[in-house]
């Protein structure tokens, strides 16, 4: 698992591993405590992006502590 | 549209999702490795043609599981359950993991929100509380069973 990036505890988006704020929301509340990975390229057309209230394209996890 | 699974060497379900997704096809929308699921990846595409076509370049990816299934079977891992579920106050566990691994304890208090456990040692002679992951215990005997 690339544990070394580091999570979003807002908006769960992986960033990359020596960011300081998260590109998608702008939190700086990060963590590299996270599990589950989801890649969403196409948002408007993905069942599971509507699953997960995601509207923008990138990759996500899906539980992180 | 549909979701179909795709099988990856072992520990390697991220590296094979990252590939998939950075091929841009256009028929692929979202790629879903859930931590549970090991040795698979789950490809949400229009089809399987994009899949097989870029399926040769990348490495780690072993076969595309014939047939497709739907969003019902896959939506269960969208929403991870908490690992401290089904622990309950006063249960008997065992750490499998950290520092006191093997260690026998009983459950003191839970905390759901951060999804930790702390638990007191049986074979300490004082008791200490340690509070610990909920992954890292294995419920050996509960009081509701």
């Amino acid at each position: 698992m690339a544990a070394d990036r580091l999570a979003c505890r807002e908006c769960h988006f992986v960033n990359e591993a020596d960011s300081q704020t998260c590109e998608n929301c702008g939190s700086s509340s990060l963590t590299e405590d996270w599990a589950g990975y989801v890649i969403v390229s196409h948002p408007e057309e993905s069942e599971i992006a509507t699953e997960m209230n995601v509207s923008d394209p990138g990759s996500y996890a899906l539980k992180v502590r | 549209m549909s979701i179909y699974a795709v099988k990856t060497t072992a520990s390697q379900e991220q590296t094979v999702a990252d590939m998939i997704a950075t091929k841009e096809e256009d028929e692929i929308h979202a790629v879903l490795s859930p931590d549970s699921l090991t040795s698979y990846v789950m490809v949400e595409a229009d089809g399987t043609a994009a899949l097989e076509r870029l399926f040769d370049e990348i490495p780690h990816a072993r076969s595309i599981v014939p047939g497709e299934s739907g969003l019902a079977e896959v939506e269960h891992f969208l929403s991870p359950t908490p690992d401290v579920e089904g622990i309950a106050e006063g249960d008997i566990v065992e750490l499998i993991a950290g520092p006191f691994q093997g260690e026998k304890a009983r459950v003191q208090r839970i905390d759901e929100g951060k999804d930790q456990v702390t638990v007191e040692l049986y074979e300490a002679t004082v008791p200490i509380p340690v509070t610990v992951r909920g992954d890292q215990i294995r419920v050996l005997d509960s009081e509701e069973r």
